[in-house]
């Protein structure tokens, strides 16, 4: 029992950390990312060939995850997303094709094979009963600081309040003083930093791999359909609505049904309630 | 020198053109009306300024041409606007709206919350209500709260009573008539109806179908008969 409430709570911490720079580009630039895993297959590998290949310190090798996670961010908005603006079929085509070329590229620099990246914080402890990795405990303690520092970000300071001003009105925005363009700019600057932060915590939890960028874009989509939402409080109570599901279906019910439960919790939402249980796509 | 004059502006959605060949002059410190019917381009107009259509001719303000600059880039050098629709951000508090208002003045956020409130002390008794559960006269009153935040030298104000009751529109008159009093700034206002117009404007332009029909001082345009019946309830 405490293993799964132990076991949940960091999983979902993960996932947190996973949906919340989707949500950001969901919420202020009202584009359905798909090409977002892409980010964390970029920031699983540039760490792996930084710090595992050529040996540089851990904590440099995700600070030049994060930063070409950015870079990556950046350029995806300038050259595809931009150039594509309101229509919002081509940008999503267009990034699901991109994330398909990266994939190849992967395949192509890595080979087809998994590699295993080694703990960011090795070691394990016991809590209560339950053997707790230290790199899943640092994985969701980075979460949690990641998660309240943006929402600090969101609500108390100046580019915070512009990025819920354009997610709620764009021309409100514009009239005071706010330029969508830079905001939405540097928005997608922040989801790929994020994503590549999560993508290093998310192969060290499993592995790296050329199609890594699935299952988290799943657990990215599943916040957003199941939160309806651009509130991060929100993303954080779903996040652990569906780690909790997944562990609890691991540990109860069959470990090949994990990942299954959440589909069918995405399709029930579908169903029966379409706007998401908080029902709001502005950031809060 | 105008603070601000419009030459010969054309005015286009798409293909279609909503104003043509208008000019128009502000002098500094006063308060103008653009008076016009449903769909005479007076939005159109005040867009425009903001750079938010697609135009040719001229914007000048202060003598200086600000057609090419951006939005955020006009309210900057001291444009502040009110949208006949507000657009305000419905989940944020009246506090944060006006917060978003303060993004290029943040120097100056206290004094200019400090006359906010003075204008309007409910947005302080409500600070924290978010502008969605908010009634259209507390509404505008948060719109041109925001704009006044942008610290503006030109306030435009897109139908500042436009389905208020009468005592709001009285009150919102009394704060834009304090606008330009005591804090010195320069006002167009656009109207459908002449009559409140004249309680506020010192000059009018008469707007139809996009073009200028008339312009002159309230009493000049009294006499007009061919403007009465239209637009003084005659
Ligand atoms: N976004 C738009 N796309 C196409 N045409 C537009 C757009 N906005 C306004 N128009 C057209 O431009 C003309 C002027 O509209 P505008 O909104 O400026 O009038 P208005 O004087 O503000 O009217 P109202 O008193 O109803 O607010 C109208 O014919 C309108 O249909
Ligand atoms: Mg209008």
């Amino acid at each position: 029992m405490m293993q799964i409430v132990i076991q949940g709570l960091l999983l979902s911490g993960l996932y947190a950390l996973i949906a919340m720079g989707f949500t950001l580009i969901f919420s202020v630039g009202r584009v359905l990312n798909l090409a977002y895993g892409a980010y964390l297959l970029i920031g699983g590998y540039v760490y792996f060939t930084v710090s595992q290949t050529f040996g540089v310190p851990k904590p440099i090798g995700l600070l030049i995850a994060a930063t070409v996670g950015c870079a990556v961010g950046l350029l995806k908005y300038r050259f595809l997303v931009k150039p594509l603006k309101g229509d919002h079929v081509a940008v999503e085509i267009s990034t699901l094709i991109l994330a398909v070329v990266l994939q190849a590229g992967v395949v192509f620099l890595y080979g087809d094979s998994s590699k295993i990246l080694l703990p960011i914080v090795p070691g394990v402890i016991q809590v209560a009963g339950a053997s707790v990795t230290y790199n899943l405990l640092a994985a969701t303690i980075a979460s949690w600081a990641i998660l309240i520092g943006l929402y600090i970000i969101v609500r108390k300071t100046h580019i915070g309040r512009a990025m819920q001003a354009v997610s709620m009105d764009n021309k409100g925005a514009a009239i005071s003083g706010v330029d969508p363009d830079k905001i939405n700019m540097f928005t997608w600057g922040l989801s790929g930093t994020l994503g590549a932060i999560a993508g290093v915590f998310f192969a060290s939890y499993t592995q790296l791999h050329p199609a890594m960028w699935v299952a988290p874009l799943i657990i990215a989509v599943a916040v957003v359909i199941v939160g309806g939402i651009g509130s991060i409080i929100g993303t954080l109570i779903v996040a652990h609505i569906i780690g909790f599901m997944e562990i609890i279906s691991v540990a109860l019910i069959a470990p090949e049904l994990r990942g299954v439960f959440t589909m069918i919790l995405i399709i029930a939402v579908l169903l029966i309630r379409p706007q998401g249980l908080f029902g709001r796509e502005e950031l809060q | 020198m105008a603070f601000l004059e419009l030459k010969s502006l054309n005015a286009f959605y798409g293909k279609a053109q909503a104003l043509h060949d208008v000019s128009l002059h502000v002098k500094p410190g006063e308060i103008i009306a653009i008076v016009g019917a449903n769909g005479a381009g007076k939005s159109t107009l005040l867009d425009s300024v903001m750079g938010m259509t697609t135009t040719t001719g001229d914007i000048l303000m202060e003598g200086k041409s600000i057609n090419q600059l951006s939005t955020a880039e006009i309210v900057q050098s001291g444009v502040g606007y009110a949208p006949e629709r507000f657009n305000l951000f419905p989940y944020m508090s009246v506090r944060d709206n006006l917060l978003v208002g303060a993004y290029t003045s943040r120097e100056s956020i206290e004094s200019n919350l400090a006359i906010v409130h003075k204008l309007f002390p409910k947005l302080k008794e409500r600070q924290h209500q978010e502008t969605s559960t908010q009634s259209g006269g507390e509404r505008q009153m948060v719109s041109l709260g925001r704009a006044l935040m942008t610290s503006p030298r030109l306030l435009l104000v897109d139908e500042p009573t436009i389905g208020l009751a009468p005592k709001v529109c009285g009150e919102i008159a009394v704060a834009l008539k304090r606008m330009c009093d005591e804090l010195g700034a320069t006002i167009v206002i656009t109207e459908q109806n002449a009559n409140f117009a004249m309680t506020l404007a010192s000059r009018l332009y008469v707007l139809e179908s996009g073009v200028v029909k008339a312009e002159g001082t309230v009493d000049e345009l009294r006499g007009d008969a061919r403007l009465t019946e239209a637009y003084f309830g005659a």
